[in-house]
């Protein structure tokens, strides 16, 4: 099957699990709250600022866990070498009109490389990138979850018998990957950032279509002159320079030796 | 110190062994040379030393390796920290941090030292490679003999018993490669560090060994001191063929110990004339005048005004940084000049399309793997013949006389260094240029490598195509170039014909040089011929 | 010299703290002082590194924050009665997209509104710029506990590669132009990313072999089955417990009896899972910065405020919070003012970042040909 791919522990796995969970809740919460019939609070604004400071430690520790639990010494190499290539793809042009070609290389690494390290490259590309384009805001915990997912994803794609049909569907699940990535985005920064009283802000007790409508409204007016671009130009990419790409990334696998691991059990002496 | 007890390793089944059934004992304090042709595996030799092969290769392992009392086989590599420094063969991929101190901290950090100690060994390895002015330098700023330099005094900076060090010294220039051997050498004596070194330019590190490891293809290795070793040794440098020509027995492994030994040759050779300059031809394939280049405020190349004539092999000397490869690319018309002008059949190179100047100039630069694109050695080929409207098979036909058989379906990244070079270069010379360049070809090449790339040249030489060699492999200079040219801090400061150049300068002068001076004879071939092939 | 400045990461929790009492505040007055207040600390002690920069980068994308809110404002604020300042003229939207309108009078009740949420965001923005000027993301780097070395050793292989990668781009751009093949568009780069990406994947070998050769990864002791066990199961059971106190305190504890213990507990489990693992690595560090007293002057300024902000919220909420309904000035309460000077502290236990000399050029060619 996929032997390239590093693989991860149980535990890994499920802490991953969780974490994409957290993930989730602390980005669809307008949504869920109603659906679970809470009723509005006056700090209910206070929310979002206690997750912005949340979600970064639970990422960081997390990802500690992971990356001691996933990856030995040559998973790490090959993770910050593939990290700095995304950043590269990524400092050029930092969000100018969705000109962003790192998730085509996100994708395919993830894709060739299995869930978990998709993840973490995910998230250590938009990190390491943060270096480079002005610093650690706080939006940055939300790209590099979000960007994992991409990953993780793509990891969890099939290898199919064509190189063709892979070809097209690695596109195909690229263009919509940079469109949730705006979404999530997006999701991130509209309750708080939008709080009060415009017709397109989250307000909290109504019903949750009303909140959906709006958020999707706040979604098209804002960042879709980013995402289509993003997501078009990603595509395109897997297109022409896919299959060359995943070729390498495996030949550069078997030379490396990046074997499924082994818990380490060694004892020295 | 180390003991290797019927060690056998090769990377796939039903691959030749690299090494077969060894039994080996390297003593403590010893500096050792492991010798061998290109593709043999002295690498893989070098990283049995800490357990790199097989934690990190895969392959077939059998037999024992002990090393300072630990067994390998129950040791990993990162045990092996403390007692084994490895340094690889392109130092600038070994690098973790970003500044020079953080680096020689790193396997400190790791070893779990307190700081107080990280603090006194880092002083320590900053003073064994003079690394002072640079220590707070970011790792990217520094020149490819500073990295060498800080690559090893990060391994250094442990103070491991072994340290072992894959071709040290092939990306320095004499001067620096020199420093480097005298220290490990230093460390030697006054220590008692055990130093192995596996390296092509013998004539750098022989006089330094004590003992000498040599490689064979199917697995066998060979023991004992130099002088033994090199007697039977296919690889070697000038001065054991001149020990052998002359009957020396034991072999002068030094030019000192030459120089003793030479003093009735050299009178017999006072009276016989140097072999005559070759005649360059007329008129000129490509000419600089004036040429400046600007990097900003560092001035790479200054008013350089040169005349290439075709039909003449040009070497070009100089330290690291003093211009070659600046000069080289101007010449390929990649770099365009900020004064003066470079002129090729009467055109400046940058202006021209590519398709039309690479009938006119070829580069075949340091990496020639850069130059090679497909996935396979047949498909270059093809492609190459394609590009360049030419016979089918005839790019391959030249490959195949450098190096004989190849296999097709090789992938460029897995031939040797060696045969990645030959491949570049036929793929450069299928479009027939009438200007060839070559930046530092003799990178990992082997002697015997490098004379088939000798003749190669010649034979281009004689077609009438100027040739133009950067490199400071001096030995290579003295066999192959008609002149030479020597840049410092992008300024000519010596250009004529090879022997008057290279002779006259101490830091490139060629061993037979050396033991002869001041008679300016540059290869042993040169000697055999004038004594007329006898004693 | 004994490293005596605070600690990275005691810079980072100054900044937050400061970040949350903007959160707590919805009076323009100890706002703006807030802000001058983490301005100057920030452009004080800033690193005269290229980092500093960030500051006024923040600086300017809280502005542009401030600018997009009134302006979404003015595009799709509600319609509320007040004191009409100008119309813009009213689009009406078809039914499906219910509940959006677009236009209409702007009030300036509304926009007085929008710009304090627009500060608020920009005072959290100017608390980060504040804190990547001050403790760049390198220095948080270097100082962050041995618990995430793995991670920290991966973005420094990066760092490390990027100008390496960058030189190798343009290696191979080079040597396309020697075989006379395109160097832009589609052709151009698909020749020039697979080679660079092979190299790059070769460095990581060599680089791999460097660091093992160098220790990576050395273990003092193997830890017990058992324990491993058990530090797996803390940390999954702190994240389940954080997921229920982050919902809980979302839905402001109607469906989950005390989100914030949950949420506390839940911390305290996963960083006992995570840390007691990481007991294994016996790594050090090379001149480490201790967290000494002055860290703790320094988070404590920042968190401090805090306190004083809650407890005015609760006895005289107009020091803290404004609304403009009615549209009158709003309260200049001392008080407040003296809880957002608490940061100011951090400066007294912070040297003056002193000069670096300017690095040498780097030798990157200006000229090249097409």
């Amino acid at each position: 099957m996929k032997e390239y791919q590093i693989r991860m522990t149980q535990r890994s796995g499920t802490l991953l699990l969780l974490l994409s969970l957290l993930g989730a809740v602390s980005l669809l919460w307008p949504f869920l709250l109603h659906a679970a019939g809470a009723a509005p609070q006056a700090h209910h604004l206070d929310a979002p600022f206690e997750l912005m400071v949340l979600v970064p430690l639970l990422l960081v520790l997390c990802a500690s866990e992971l990356a001691r639990g996933s990856f030995d010494v040559r998973g790490i190499a090959v993770l910050g070498i593939l990290a700095a290539c995304g950043t590269a793809l990524r400092i050029p042009s930092p969000g100018v009109v969705g000109f962003e070609p790192v998730f085509f290389l996100l994708v395919l690494a993830g894709f060739v490389y299995g869930p978990s390290f998709g993840f973490a490259l995910g998230g250590l590309t938009l990190f390491v990138s943060a270096f480079f384009t002005g610093g650690i805001g706080p939006w940055l915990p939300f790209q590099m979850l979000a960007a994992g997912w991409v990953g993780l994803c793509a990891g969890l794609l099939p290898m199919l018998s064509s190189t063709k049909k892979e070809k097209w569907m690695l596109a195909a699940y690229t263009a919509v990957a940079c469109l949730l990535f705006g979404v999530v985005m997006n999701l991130w920064f509209w309750p708080f950032g939008l709080s009060g009283s415009t017709s397109i802000s989250y307000v909290p007790g109504a019903a949750v279509s009303t909140n959906i409508a709006h958020f999707v409204a706040f979604d098209l007016t804002t960042s879709l002159g980013f995402d289509i671009p993003r997501a078009l130009l990603n595509a395109g990419l897997i297109l022409c320079v896919g299959r060359p790409v995943v070729v390498a990334l495996r030949r550069g696998a078997k030379r490396v030796r990046l074997l499924p691991h082994v818990d380490q059990a060694h004892t020295t002496t | 110190m180390i003991r290797f007890t019927s060690t056998s390793f090769r990377y796939e089944a039903e691959k030749p062994w690299v090494l077969d059934g060894v039994d080996l004992v390297i003593e403590e304090g010893e500096f050792v040379v492991v010798v061998g042709p290109t593709g043999v595996g002295k690498s893989t030799f070098l990283k049995t030393l800490n357990g790199l092969v097989p934690t990190f290769s895969g392959g077939e392992y059998a037999g024992e390796v002990v090393v300072g009392g630990r067994s390998l086989s129950s040791n990993r590599p990162a045990d092996m920290a403390d007692l084994v420094g490895y340094v690889g063969q392109n130092p600038s991929a070994s690098f973790v941090t970003e500044r020079v101190e953080d680096e020689l901290a790193y396997a400190m950090e790791n070893l779990g030292l307190d700081p107080v100690t990280m603090r006194r060994r880092v002083e320590d390895a900053l003073d064994v490679m003079s690394l002072h002015e640079i220590r707070e330098s970011p790792l990217g700023e520094l020149s490819g003999g500073q990295r060498q330099r800080v690559a090893i005094a990060a391994v250094l900076a442990a103070a491991p018993k072994i340290l072992v060090l894959d071709e040290p010294t092939s990306a320095l220039d004499p001067g620096a490669a020199e420093e480097v051997l005298s220290a490990l050498t230093r460390l030697v004596h006054d220590v008692g560090l055990t130093v192995i070194v596996a390296e092509h330019r013998l004539e750098r590190v022989l006089p330094f060994a004590d003992q000498v490891i040599v490689l064979e293809h199917n697995g066998v290795i060979h023991v004992g001191p130099p002088a033994s070793m090199m007697a039977h040794s296919p690889i070697a440098p000038p001065l054991v063929e001149l020990g052998n020509l002359l009957g020396w027995a034991p072999l002068a492994m030094s030019v000192r110990e030459a120089r003793r030994r030479v003093g009735d040759v050299k009178a017999r050779l006072e009276d016989r004339e140097l072999p005559t300059v070759r005649p360059i031809p007329e008129g000129s394939a490509l000419t600089t005048s004036n040429l400046t280049l600007n990097y900003g405020e560092q001035r790479a190349l200054k008013r350089v005004t040169l005349d290439f004539a075709p039909g003449t092999l040009y070497a070009l000397l100089g330290r690291n940084g003093s211009g070659k490869t600046t000069l080289l690319n101007v010449m390929a018309g990649l770099l365009r000049p900020s004064h003066g002008t470079a002129l090729l059949h009467g055109q400046p190179p940058f202006r021209m399309a590519p398709s039309d100047r690479i009938d006119l100039v070829g580069l075949v630069p340091q990496d020639p793997g850069d130059l090679l694109y497909a996935q396979e050695v047949g498909e270059e080929c093809r492609t190459a013949d394609r590009e360049h409207h030419l016979e089918e098979g005839s790019t391959l036909e030249m490959v195949q006389k450098i190096l004989g058989k190849i296999e097709l379906t090789r992938h460029p990244n897995d031939l040797s260094e060696g045969q990645r070079l030959s491949l570049a270069l036929a793929v450069v010379m299928a479009a027939k240029p009438k200007v060839l360049l070559l930046d530092e070809p003799t990178r990992g090449l082997d002697y015997c490598a490098k004379l088939s790339l000798i003749e190669q040249l010649h034979l281009l030489r004689s077609e009438g195509v100027c040739v133009v060699v950067a490199t400071h492999d001096v030995e290579f200079v003295a066999q192959s170039a008609d002149q030479a040219i020597v840049l410092s801090q992008g300024e000519v400061i010596a250009q004529g014909s090879a022997r008057e150049v290279i002779c006259h300068t101490p830091v490139f002068a060629p061993q037979v040089a050396k033991v002869f001076s001041p008679l300016d004879w540059l290869t042993v071939k040169e000697v055999m011929t004038a004594l007329g092939g006898k004693r | 010299m004994i490293d005596d400045r605070p600690h990275a990461v005691a810079w980072w929790l100054w900044a937050l703290g400061l970040a949350v009492v903007a959160v707590k505040l919805s009076n323009p007055v100890p706002m703006v002082a807030l802000g001058a207040v983490i301005f100057c600390v920030g452009y004080l002690r800033q690193s005269p590194a290229a980092w500093g920069r960030s500051l006024m980068l923040f600086v300017k994308i809280g502005a542009v924050v401030i600018l997009v809110r009134l302006i979404f404002q003015m595009l799709f604020g509600e319609r509320i009665p007040g004191h009409t300042l100008f119309a813009i003229p009213s689009v009406a939207l078809p039914s499906w997209a219910a509940g959006v309108s677009i236009g209409g009078p702007v009030t300036a009740e509304s926009l007085i509104t929008a710009g304090i949420v627009g500060l608020k965001l920009a005072l959290i923005l100017l608390a980060f710029g504040a804190a990547n000027a001050i403790a760049s993301p390198r220095e948080l780097l270097r100082s962050l506990p041995g618990v995430f070395n793995e991670i920290a050793v991966a973005i420094s292989v990066g760092l490390c590669f990027l100008p390496e990668l960058i030189n190798a781009v343009q290696r191979v751009r080079s040597a396309r132009k020697l075989r006379g093949r395109p160097t832009k568009g589609i052709a151009g780069f698909r020749g020039i990313v697979v080679p660079v990406l092979e190299e790059a994947l070769e460095h990581s070998m060599e680089l791999a072999l460097s660091m093992g050769a160098r220790g990576f990864g050395r273990t003092s002791s193997t830890p017990s089955r058992r324990r491993s066990a058990l530090c797996g199961v803390s940390a999954i059971l702190g994240v389940a417990g954080l997921i229920l106190g982050t919902y809980g305190l979302l839905s402001a504890g109607s469906s989950i009896p005390n989100p914030g213990v949950l949420c506390g507990v839940g911390a305290v489990f996963l960083s006992l899972g995570v840390v007691a693992s990481g007991r294994r690595s016996v790594r050090t560090r090379y001149r480490p910065i201790p967290f000494g007293w002055r860290s703790m002057v320094c988070v404590v300024s920042g968190w401090l405020g805090l306190v004083g902000i809650s407890i005015l919220q609760s006895s005289s909420p107009d020091a803290t919070s404004y609304a403009p309904y009615p549209l009158v000035w709003p309260t200049v309460s001392v008080a407040a003012l003296a809880c957002v000077a608490v940061g100011l502290v951090a400066l007294a236990v912070s040297p003056r970042p002193a000069l670096r000399p300017s690095g040498r050029s780097k030798h990157m060619a200006e000229a090249t040909s097409r």
